[in-house]
């Protein structure tokens, strides 16, 4: 059961690794958001699940659960929230750094 | 130091560098909604980091604190967009 814990954690920090690299990268900032909070979002489900397999007792599990219930709702509706308040006011799509620069 | 716990104490340091790295990004940024971004991601990796540590030193009280902070910053996040989308006024 432990083996599957420590793949699970390897993949994670590889994928936190390329979320950073992706903020620092891209130059759109609709892409940057996109981005980012898609692979932070694969990135705390990998973790979460790894704790999930490496916990001793039931009540860890229950918490987690709750905790990916909770990540999985919130997360897509903080980066649509974001990208919305920049759509209306006015920063245009095909633009390098968002038209800002 | 077993292996699991090797395991964990790395994903706290990647946790962490990925904390830092944003927090730079978030000092040097161009457009408010970057800056937003980038505290929404610190307030994910601070989730994870109590999360982490609450399994490594098997106390299982931290796990409803992550919850709690969860909760705290899915709403911050929220409502400062909303505040920035209608210019400070209230409609």
């Amino acid at each position: 059961m432990m083996i599957v814990t420590y793949i699970v954690l390897i993949l994670s920090w590889f994928f936190i690794i390329f979320g950073m690299i992706a903020i620092f990268r891209l130059k759109n900032l609709y892409t940057r958001i996109l981005t980012a909070a898609t692979i932070d979002t694969v990135a705390s489900f990998l973790v979460l699940i790894a704790l999930i397999f490496a916990a001793s007792q039931f009540e860890y599990a229950i918490r987690l659960l709750l905790l990916i219930l909770f990540l999985l709702i919130t997360n897509p509706i903080s980066s649509h929230v974001n990208i919305r308040s920049a759509y209306l006011i006015g920063i245009p799509t095909d633009v390098k750094d968002g038209g800002i620069k | 130091m077993t292996t699991l716990e090797l395991f964990l104490f790395i994903t706290l340091l990647v946790l962490v560098l990925a904390m830092i790295l944003s927090f730079i990004r978030l000092i040097q940024g161009k457009t408010i909604w970057d800056r937003i971004l980038m505290l929404n991601l610190i307030s994910a990796k601070v989730v994870l980091f109590v999360a982490v540590y609450a399994i490594y030193i098997d106390n299982i009280i931290l796990l409803d604190i992550a919850i709690s902070y969860g909760i705290i910053g899915f709403l911050t996040m929220t409502l400062l967009a909303k505040f920035i989308m209608t210019g400070g006024r209230e409609k």
